[in-house]
């Protein structure tokens, strides 16, 4: 417990350093930006700021883009309220409920209720991150390759099974992902693989590029589909009464209690994240509701919950990051590229030989959390006036951004069109239903999971039956082995579904 | 790969046999789409003198390849010592097996063209993936070689594109979306121009070039403003990136520098 108290001062003395403070409440503002803005996600933005943060020290860099990512939680749902656009696909679910409110004239609540649970949902996450790290990294010491081996496979068939739509087409994709991350030199050979020789794909597919192709240009190009401007249906009267009633406090406090925990739960899993915990937090509270018709007619558990939920996901996603190295969904896979560019293999050697780093980052997200939760509610007008911006207008400049970003990289064109070429592969998986975002996390594990696999075959004389001998490894198969059987179960599939299409409408 | 199904053709609804022969069609293209891409780089080889084989030279080892594939792999399968030449196992791995699949597509009535169509594409380049990666060495002793992984993960995506496919034959489901040309051919044309042009023309020139010409992507443009909204953006990244962030980056046109 000391220990604890120690790594939070030790922590705390690195945050409220003047340039990590301005770097953290630019990392939270550029993240509500996003959050806010429609049309450009929290993946795209991340890939696209990394080169940004080459010139800054390490820590500065991971808190910045660590704000961006818990920031564009909070903007997401500044928008979902208020004009019924979800900014992010974790704030889906909130325009349910919240956009409700607005109607009714109750937008300064909702927001505020929003805001609170965010923050609580965040401070909790950010203990329980300097709780679990300690003894999750004692863990990950007793980890060979075939237990990180078969926690890589568990994290991927999670990713899944919470992944919408088909099991099937999910998997294909991860596996597609995995396939692509074998372009460029083998690691242990350096053998050139697949690579044509084409001198710019010898370094392999680099993942900012990837990434910037499939969540940013390919969301344009969608976007440029649609055609015409969303209609934005602005609720313009003036936001009265930000301060929520005792009745909306006693209502909504047991519902953040609720998303919090189911958030942090789901944020730690592999393959887990902030999307899926916010659906799974609107569901929850559905379900348990004595009257459940009130939702989707201004319930303000209804925006309480998920709001809660993805904010502690989107932190709590860090902890296996830190602590086994391993990127539980696509922003923490860019994080391990943010990382590795500044000369820091994440994995559990990180908190040992860098606490200042890992307890910086840590701190940093509380005072981010305080810092948006101040600047959150002041800034809605101006949040709302940037919506009206035209996408005729918006889309340009991103693909502008998006393009000098990528360059600035590695200074070189051929990645520009590469990212451009997979543009156009993620508008046409978009077109035939695939999810790109599982292909990413397969990119980023794969070479991670050649290398384990090999080391672990190599290790037990080339005996595959190693992965279910070892204790460790054995338990993580059969929870994967069984989560997959639950998946492509019919019952459960069609309760998985439903989730969905509910919150679709 | 992916990119080449892009392109498949945007249909409007009709009787579903008509559909599957120009899918079928597209499909055929797909089988020979890299003999094709070969022949036209040399094509352009041969102005812009590349090193390489020239057409000529592609077209006859892709013929024969495609021709005498069968009674290479009897001839080797029987005791002979030469190896395949990549030609051979490029007809033999992936141009045979996707005619296959296309002659397939002829034959059955697709149910969810959609999942079809993805899950085709997808085995297509499973099936270039275990071509491309047929030359490095596999197994050796217990321990991996350079080959092994590629070559697993393909075959897992061969067997999970043709699941995909299969449930597409036997499964009611979605019809395949429309396709739209405006935005995909004006975003990406953006996208090449500022990659060709950001080394000689530098940052203001090419940022501006591109941003117009990715604004073409949407006929709700509104010239004025776009013109005004791009001089901006562009003078603004001009002070952002190399000077702000200190990114090394050419801001004008090299003749003008010189």
């Amino acid at each position: 417990m000391a220990d604890l108290f120690h790594n939070l001062a030790l922590g705390f003395g690195v945050a409220v350093s003047p340039t990590n403070l301005l770097l953290c409440l630019i990392g939270a503002l550029v993240g509500t930006l996003v959050g806010v803005l429609p049309g450009i996600g929290t993946i795209a933005t991340v890939a696209m700021l990394l080169p940004i943060t080459f010139g800054l020290p390490p820590v500065g860099a991971l808190i910045m883009l660590a704000g961006i990512y818990y920031g564009a939680q909070y903007g997401g749902s500044t928008t979902s309220i208020l004009v019924n656009i979800p900014g992010e696909a974790t704030s889906v679910v909130t325009t349910l409920d919240g956009f409700q409110m607005a109607k009714q004239g109750r937008a300064g609540p909702a927001l505020a209720i929003a805001a609170i649970g965010s923050f609580f949902a965040g401070c909790t996450a950010t203990v329980l991150i300097a709780v679990l790290g300690a003894p999750l990294t004692k863990l990950a010491l007793a980890f060979g390759p075939a237990e990180y081996f078969s926690l890589m496979v568990l994290g991927l068939i999670f990713a899944v099974v919470l992944a919408k739509g088909s099991v099937l087409k999910a998997i294909a994709m991860i596996v597609l992902g995995l396939l692509l991350s074998m372009v460029g030199s083998d690691i242990e050979t350096g053998a050139s693989r697949m690579a044509f020789n084409i001198p710019e794909l010898a370094d392999g597919l680099g993942f900012a590029t990837v990434a910037m192709g499939l969540f940013g240009f390919a969301e344009i190009i969608r976007n440029l589909d649609a055609g015409g401007e969303a209609d934005r249906e602005l609720v313009q009267q003036k936001v009265t009464g930000l301060m929520p009633t005792a009745k909306d406090l006693r209502d909504s406090a047991p519902a953040i209690l609720r998303g919090t925990v189911l958030g942090s739960i789901l944020g730690i899993l592999p393959g887990g994240g902030a999307v899926i915990a916010s659906f799974a937090a609107y569901t929850l509270e559905k379900k348990i509701a004595k009257n459940p018709s009130r939702f989707g007619r201004g319930a303000i558990e209804g925006v309480a919950a998920p709001e809660s939920a993805n904010n502690a996901a989107a932190q709590t996603s860090f902890i296996p990051l830190l602590t086994l190295g391993i990127p539980p969904n696509a922003v923490m896979a860019l994080m391990v590229g943010a990382m590795t560019i500044h000369g820091i293999v994440p994995g559990p050697q990180v908190m040992q030989k860098q606490p200042e780093l890992v307890w910086g980052m840590i701190a940093s997200m509380w005072v981010g959390n305080l810092m948006l939760l101040i600047i959150n509610l002041p800034l809605v007008g101006i949040w709302v006036r940037l919506l009206r911006v035209p996408y005729r207008l918006m889309f340009p400049c991103i693909v502008i951004f998006c393009a000098i970003g990528i360059y600035s990289v590695n200074n070189a064109p051929v990645d520009v069109i590469l990212a451009g070429v997979f543009g156009l592969v993620g508008y046409w998986l978009i077109k035939h239903d695939f999810e790109p975002a599982p292909l990413l996390l397969g990119m980023v594990l794969g070479p991670l999971m050649e290398e384990n696999l090999r080391r672990a075959l190599l290790i037990s004389r080339g005996d595959w039956s190693v992965f279910v001998t070892r204790p460790l490894s054995a338990v993580l198969m059969a929870i994967a082995a069984f989560l997959l059987v639950l998946a492509v179960l019919p019952s459960l599939r069609k309760k998985r579904d439903e989730v969905f299409v509910e919150s679709e409408n | 790969m992916a990119e080449t199904a892009g392109q498949l053709p945007n249909r409007s609804a009709s009787e579903p046999a008509a559909r599957n022969n120009l899918g079928a069609l597209v499909i055929l293209v797909l089988a020979f789409a890299p003999q094709i891409t070969e022949l036209l780089t040399s094509c352009a080889g041969l102005i812009f003198n590349f090193s390489g084989r020239n057409p000529l030279q592609v077209l006859s080892a892709h013929g024969s390849a495609l021709v005498f594939a069968i009674s290479g792999l009897a001839t080797q399968s029987f005791g002979g010592k030469a190896a395949l030449s990549s030609d051979t196992l490029l007809a033999l791995i992936y141009t045979y097996p996707m005619l296959a699949v296309a002659v397939f597509t002829l034959l059955v009535r697709l149910r969810a063209p959609q999942d079809y169509f993805g899950g085709v594409v997808l085995m297509a380049i499973a099936l270039f993936a275990l071509w491309a990666s047929s030359d490095l060495q596999g197994m050796h002793g217990f321990s991996f070689g350079a080959g092994t992984a590629p070559r697993m993960f393909g075959v897992l995506l061969l067997a999970l594109g043709a699941a995909v496919a299969v449930t597409g034959v036997f499964i009611d489901g979605a019809e395949l979306a429309t396709y739209h040309w405006r935005g995909p051919l004006f975003v990406m044309l953006a996208i090449v121009a500022f990659a060709v042009s950001i080394r000689p023309l530098g940052l203001v020139v090419s940022g501006l070039a591109s941003f117009l010409i990715s604004a073409l992507g949407t006929h709700e443009t509104r010239w004025v403003e776009t013109v005004i909204v791009g001089v901006c953006l562009t003078i603004g990244c001009a002070l952002l990136f190399p000077y702000v962030l200190g990114l090394p980056m050419p801001l004008f046109p090299r003749f003008l520098v010189q």
